[in-house]
């Protein structure tokens, strides 16, 4: 059994047969089985990167930005919020995914 | 094709219809993806493939979002190193009328809201074509064999109160035709698509529903119930071993007729 931690997550790489179960525990305890059955016939040192490289695409880490929000309210009550001035030429109207981000802007 | 060896990817496999077929082609010998929005439902359709001996990998992910489905591909090609089967049941209802009247002025009191329209369609449509066009974009760059299918439903012929869910559905049952005239054009032999279009399906949304209710439904299905998932889950695996099936997409409805007897 191989652990790997990732992103305040735990994982063990066991073995079950000849092939590799990824088993994943959260920080409050709970687990789930992220996969079964794996690369089968191959060895510890062989399945250990392997399973790291599937858990980085299966669980990612990174920021998604989602704000501002273009259709918030200037005002609340008598507040007055201060920016972003969403009719300014130079603000970009931004509600896509990361990958869809032009190459120029 | 045959299931056993082969690599599918389901959306929405956490539960009803794709839970169902991840089930049947993991039984059956395929290696499976298990695609879902909800992580609890992915974790216990894997630990219960796995509890029948099956090789599976869960994956949380937004069927919306490109970059959602691009990782789920990349995930099922690392584990399983191919894809041969995609499979899109991740789906939503938002029905409603367009128009509502009031009764009394006969005037519109409400339209149907643009939130209820643009959520339908860009998980039943949208989500539908991004899981096809990268399925397919990774079994034509890996030279692998495949079958994409996309669910419809027998709503495709127009459903009053589903103007989103049955414009998607029509749209969902097109693709097949588009898909592999596409593919013929391309000199693309080696991937068919073969589109499914469910009847009331005994899902939890329709299982839970109002019992009165979903006797009224019944008595227009000639079959006298509603169309178990292991029933359309049987139906794709026969499309996946049988190649003649291309370009169409197939109803499995029990016999679904309108009111006075005609065929739906």
């Amino acid at each position: 059994m191989q652990s790997i931690s990732y992103n305040d997550m735990q994982f063990s790489v066991e073995k079950r047969g000849d092939r590799w179960d990824i088993i994943y525990q959260l920080p409050d305890g709970s687990s789930g089985v992220a996969g079964a059955g794996l690369f089968a016939r191959l060895s510890e040192s062989e399945a250990g990167p392997r399973a790291l490289a599937l858990i980085k695409t299966i669980f990612p880490v990174g920021i998604k930005s989602v704000g501002p929000d273009v259709t918030h309210p200037i005002t609340i009550g008598d507040l007055k919020i201060i920016g972003p001035d969403v009719t300014h030429p130079n603000f970009i109207y931004w509600d896509k995914d990361s990958v869809s981000c032009p190459k120029e802007l | 094709m045959e299931i056993k060896g082969s690599v599918a990817l389901v959306t929405g496999g956490g539960n009803g219809i794709g839970e169902a077929v991840a089930k049947h082609l993991a039984k059956h010998g395929a290696k499976v993806a298990i695609v879902d929005m909800v992580q609890k439902n992915v974790d216990r359709v894997v630990k219960d493939v796995k509890d029948m001996g099956g090789e599976a990998i869960g994956i949380q992910a937004n069927v919306t979002s490109e970059a959602d489905i691009a990782r789920a591909i990349k995930g099922a090609v690392e584990a399983f190193g191919k894809l041969n089967i995609a499979v899109s049941c991740a789906g939503i209802i938002r029905d409603g009328t367009m128009l509502s009247l009031d009764k009394e002025t006969g005037k519109v009191s409400k339209k149907l809201g643009l939130d209820k329209w643009q959520a339908v369609i860009d998980t039943n449509l949208t989500g539908t074509f991004l899981t096809m066009r990268d399925a397919a974009e990774a079994m034509v760059n890996g030279g692998w064999e495949g079958l994409l299918v996309p669910i419809s439903s027998v709503n495709k012929v127009g459903q009053v109160g589903q103007i989103n869910y049955s414009s998607a559905k029509v749209a969902d049952a097109l693709m097949p035709k588009i898909i592999v005239g596409e593919f013929l054009m391309r000199g693309i032999r080696n991937i068919r698509c073969v589109a499914i279009a469910p009847g009331y399906t005994a899902t939890p949304m329709l299982t839970g529903m109002n019992q009165d209710a979903l006797k009224a439904i019944l008595e227009d299905v000639h079959l006298g119930r509603l169309v178990a998932p292991e029933e359309i889950a049987s139906l794709i695996g026969h499309c996946v071993e049988n190649e003649a099936l291309n370009a169409t997409t197939l109803e499995i409805t029990g016999g679904l007729c309108y009111p006075n007897g005609i065929a739906k």
